[in-house]
């Protein structure tokens, strides 16, 4: 069984009542001591460790000795690749309202140069050009609310 | 003593002064928006009221509705917290006029303190050492030239601010522009006061800041003070009490100093004096007042031991002091870490989401002020501010292994937080000595979020086969907890 988590690959199999996990050449024995909700307690190479672990989708939480990571598991080895080298859509760091759009769509930009700003938690995030190019489409107005994620300016390279 | 409280405000601090108010024996009164229904500080409260919308707006910055909220609940008294209303003269005013008791310093108090530009000018008057800079300049063209009088860098903040809102640092000229209308606009909307002073931006100094206490006979004491200089786009994000910076000497001038400030504005309750140090020249100037409680009170209360919120509402009722100055000392050290939904590795950005897993540090000598529970939603509408981690220790070596103990401790899913971050901070060598100014975190601690260690990986794929992966084939109707990430609970050995 193969468990891919961004770029790590983890190999598990069944190993008379433990299991054997293979991730970067190295091979562990692991004894599940206990799992509950969102809790697994286990001995890594007869080391003891106290994970926690959430999921979302494919998003996880991890949490293993105060350090909390997020991974994102594939559903398939072959990892989808969405940064385009010419073209590139800037999206809403978090839900907010668009506060200002400072330029115009087909107006050259440099890279760093604030293309609009959004406020959010009463605070303003600054959107940048992440490299020199041209402003493509415009997708949002000022005032209008924007969700996580929501696309709010397309770019091309100049 | 009153016999109910409101308390105007949300999350960790309303539930602080709830919980002050039940030890004193007095009924409390909680007002909420329509994204704080499930709120704890609701649940926590003897009555709710919702006051409307989520917006602040409309909810608890609306004078109306929480004076409202006041008369029929039948409350004596509202607390307004720190944040929101807590700072508005023109609140305290409406309250007094509603015969409540507004619990705070009078409303000219808070006028007088609140304009950062005059509050200067009264300091100067009064004595106190202030930051070099011109108040009362309004034109792009008056603000460049005065930035060349006092030098680059220099502060553009707002009038009436404070709290890091509507503030920017301005290196050379051409920022000048951006920097002014930004500021203007976030003071604008944070305080409804577009007005900015300029001011001398001292780049390698330490924010410290001291406690004041006065009762309405004429009393008034300081509780030392406060380091704050680890901060992150000019807010705190720890503090301690003592600070390593200050020599006995120069903790008793500024003391002094900050009793001689609020007494300048006929100043009772609880207030604190914030000055800026520079560590080099050993000098420190008068930065402003802010005429509250502060987030960071707890350390203090650990240090001196006093429970600030129960004095403010004793002040309130009017009761005289039975103590003095001599009969405080520091005793120990107190550290705070505040806990924000925000992802340090990219700016510092909110983080919205469902709390998937919530679980707080015990232990001797820990205390956690907090907002939330596990299944709370963290909304875009407030402040970041998850909760307030307080430590306290014999000495500062003992304070920092307890924080960074109890940190470990710490477990927050479905929000990204700082506690990586603030780990890593108490781990420096630059905190370890105390060598952090208030630029520190931008311009030294260059952070980086550690790769997910192999123990983690395994564990989520053990979590996977085990527990995860079973989900699926399982009816999810009947799980206990509706907000609990997995739905079927059984071990992997059953």
């Amino acid at each position: 069984m193969k468990i891919i988590f961004d770029q790590s690959a983890i190999d598990l199999s069944l190993n008379g009542k433990n299991y054997k996990a293979v991730l970067d050449n190295k091979t562990v024995d692991v004894e599940v001591i206990h799992s509950e909700n969102g809790k697994v307690d286990l001995l890594i190479d007869g080391k003891h460790i106290i994970a926690y672990v959430s999921s979302d989708g494919a998003k996880r939480w991890v949490t293993v000795d105060g350090r909390t990571f997020g991974l994102n598991k594939s559903l398939n080895a072959k990892q989808r690749n969405v940064s385009h080298e010419h073209a590139s859509e800037l999206v809403a760091p978090m839900p907010g309202q668009v506060r200002s759009v400072n330029v115009k769509e087909n107006e050259m930009v440099s890279k760093g140069q604030t293309l609009l700003v959004l406020e959010a938690m009463k605070m303003e995030i600054r959107i940048q050009a992440p490299r020199d190019g041209i402003v493509k489409e415009l997708m949002v107005k000022v005032g209008q609310t924007v969700e996580r994620e929501q696309i709010l300016v397309k770019m091309e390279n100049g | 003593m009153f016999s109910k409280i409101l308390i105007a405000n949300r999350g960790e601090i309303a539930i602080r002064i709830m919980r002050a108010c039940k030890e004193l024996g007095i009924q409390t009164v909680a007002v909420y928006s329509e994204a704080d229904r499930n709120a704890p500080h609701v649940q926590f409260a003897d009555e709710a009221i919702l006051i409307g919308d989520s917006s602040p707006n409309e909810s608890y910055l609306n004078i109306d509705k929480i004076i409202d909220a006041g008369r029929r609940t039948n409350a004596e008294a509202i607390h307004p917290g720190y944040g929101f209303l807590s700072e508005n003269a023109s609140f305290a005013a409406a309250v007094d006029s509603a015969k409540l008791t507004f619990i705070g310093p009078s409303a000219d108090s808070i006028r007088a303190m609140g304009d950062k530009a005059q509050s200067k000018i009264r300091m100067k008057r009064a004595g106190v050492p202030t930051v070099p800079g011109i108040e009362g300049i309004e034109s792009l063209a008056e603000f460049k030239r005065a930035a060349k009088e006092i030098d680059y860098p220099v502060l553009v903040k707002a009038a009436a601010g404070g709290g890091g809102k509507g503030m920017r640092v301005v290196n050379t000229d051409s920022e000048m522009s951006e920097s002014l209308e930004a500021a203007r606009r976030e003071a604008s909307n944070a305080f409804g006061d577009d007005r900015l002073l300029i001011e001398k931006y001292l780049s390698d100094a330490h924010h410290i800041e001291f406690q004041v206490l006065g009762d309405q006979h004429g009393n008034l004491v300081h509780l030392f003070e406060r380091e704050c200089s680890v901060q992150r786009r000019h807010q705190k994000i720890i503090e301690e009490s003592p600070s390593l910076l200050l020599t006995p000497k120069l903790r008793k001038e500024m003391g002094e100093a900050a009793v001689a400030g609020a007494k300048a504005v006929g100043y009772f309750n609880a207030g604190t004096v914030e000055f800026i140090v520079d560590p080099v020249a050993m000098k420190y100037y008068f930065l402003e007042m802010n005429t509250r409680l502060q987030v960071e009170h707890p350390i203090t209360e650990f240090v001196v031991g006093l429970d600030l919120v129960q004095w403010q509402i004793r002040i309130a009722v009017g009761e005289k002091f039975p103590f003095t100055q001599k009969d405080f000392s520091q005793r120990g050290h107190a550290i705070e870490c505040r806990v924000y939904a925000e992802d340090p590795a990219n700016g510092f950005l909110p983080s919205t989401g469902k709390l998937l897993q919530y679980i707080e540090p015990r232990g001797p000598n820990i205390r956690v002020d907090s907002g939330f529970t596990a299944g709370n939603e963290v909304t875009h509408f407030y402040d970041p501010l998850l909760a307030k981690l307080i430590v306290y220790g014999e000495n500062r070596e003992v304070a920092i292994q307890r924080m960074q103990s109890a940190l470990k401790g710490y477990v927050v899913h479905g929000v990204i937080t700082n506690i990586d971050f603030l780990q890593d901070v108490l781990a420096h060598n630059d905190f370890k000595r105390g060598d952090v100014s208030t630029r520190w975190v931008e311009t030294k601690f260059n952070w980086k979020p550690s790769e997910p260690s192999f123990e983690s990986l395994i564990a989520a794929a053990i979590a996977d086969q085990t527990i995860i992966n079973r989900q699926s084939s399982i009816t999810n109707s009947n799980g206990p907890d509706p907000f609990s990430p997995w739905k079927n609970p059984s071990g992997f050995r059953n």
